[in-house]
């Protein structure tokens, strides 16, 4: 596993890539779950109870920039399937969803203009935020699981 | 000339006790009576009572929702020092004008508070539902029976209460905070308005922490 994690980020150009997808995931969700606030002065906190979802978003993130960057290097260098591409994308999406806290402007935008069913929605993502991050991880390890493993196996039959 | 001393001491007695209760209602609350009120740009005529003192130099408006799990980590984690430091002293004042948008428990959650107003115990009522809040929106922590039963729990004149419930005595009063709420451009809750003693005005969104208000009330005084 170190070594597959070596052969993809030796190259800096995914180093970056995963660096810059976890910090830009990491702010836009700490953003939508009102952890940092840009106005009226630019402030972080972590409100007394939502430390579990404040670990969750970084563990997320975290887990979005490397597989995200590692199925990006299979497609460039191996020219390979895109499946996992598209698993990766999935998970980290759902995670994001389940940030999109229908108290903020995302959720008032979605239930004003689709009523009852937007609100149905969006009370949904609200009342299973925290399952949703947990199963959106669970996708992504497993996408990085397997990603590892390919990785390992076409690696090898490359170099053979 | 004992009987007439007691009967007067009876009737002096009775003043004195009226007068008290009077005094103590009002410092823990300001029935909202006037129609035409407004802070800043913000009309709060169909708002909650004035929290602190009426003649503080700054108004807090907060566009809220007893659903909003952001107003509730606000109301427990940053109103508490926001209280002591600023409203207890007569620094400022709070007035809590609906943005009740999020479930169907939203809107008669609000109205609740309306009939507990009734009864002059307005931010108690407050107060519990922010207390008694749970994680999902619309599992009935907020429906009819739930807030009747906390009207009960409260000690409130239940026929009073029900009646005032159950007739939607106060669905315009709500309906009018949300379109005032959205007049200011609130798309989230909670949001909030700081008016100044000039009617200068600071507009945020979010469930911010203390040091924000500190610094924008302390720059305005």
């Amino acid at each position: 596993m170190v070594q597959t994690l070596k052969l993809v980020f030796s190259n800096f150009k995914y180093l970056a890539l995963a660096i810059g997808i976890f910090v830009s995931m990491l702010i836009g969700l700490l953003i939508l779950s009102e952890y940092i606030f840009i106005e009226p002065y630019l402030v972080g906190h972590v409100p007394q109870g939502t430390e579990f979802g404040f670990s969750l978003i970084v563990i997320l993130s975290g887990l979005s920039g490397l597989v995200l960057a590692m199925n990006i290097f299979r497609i460039n260098l191996l020219k390979n399937s895109k499946g996992k591409m598209g698993s990766s994308v999935f998970g980290s999406f759902i995670g994001a969803a389940a940030g999109a806290c229908s108290c903020g402007p995302i959720g008032f935008a979605v239930i004003s203009t689709f009523g009852s069913v937007g609100a149905t929605s969006m009370a949904f993502l609200t009342n299973y935020e925290i399952p949703i991050r947990i199963a959106a991880i669970g996708v992504l390890a497993l996408t990085y699981y397997t990603t590892v493993k390919a990785l390992k196996v076409e690696c090898n039959l490359k170099s053979q | 000339m004992n009987k007439k001393g007691v009967i007067i001491g009876g009737i002096v007695l009775v003043i004195a006790i009226g007068v008290i209760a009077s005094f103590s209602l009002s410092s823990n609350e300001t029935v909202n009576l006037d129609m035409g009120r407004t802070h800043g740009t913000v009309s709060t005529a169909m708002g909650s009572p004035i929290l602190g003192d009426p003649s503080a130099p700054i108004t807090i408006v907060e566009f809220g929702d007893y659903q909003c799990h952001a107003c509730y980590n606000w109301f427990h984690n940053q109103k508490p020092a926001i209280y002591d430091n600023f409203i207890a002293n007569g620094k400022a004042n709070l007035i809590f004008v609906d943005l009740a948008f999020l479930g169907r428990d939203s809107p008669i959650a609000a109205q609740a508070t309306y009939c507990a107003e009734d009864q002059g115990r307005y931010w108690d009522f407050h107060n519990v539902l922010y207390n008694s809040q749970e994680s999902k929106i619309d599992n009935g922590w907020a429906n009819s029976e739930r807030l009747k039963s906390f009207a009960f729990s409260m000690g409130l004149d239940m026929e009073l209460f029900e009646s005032c419930l159950d007739s939607g005595k106060y669905s315009k009063r709500v309906q009018y905070n949300i379109s005032e709420a959205k007049k200011h451009g609130a798309r989230a809750t909670p949001t909030f308005i700081i008016v100044g003693p000039d009617n200068q005005q600071e507009q945020f969104q979010g469930g911010q922490p203390y040091s924000t208000f500190k610094q924008i009330m302390d720059n305005m005084i």
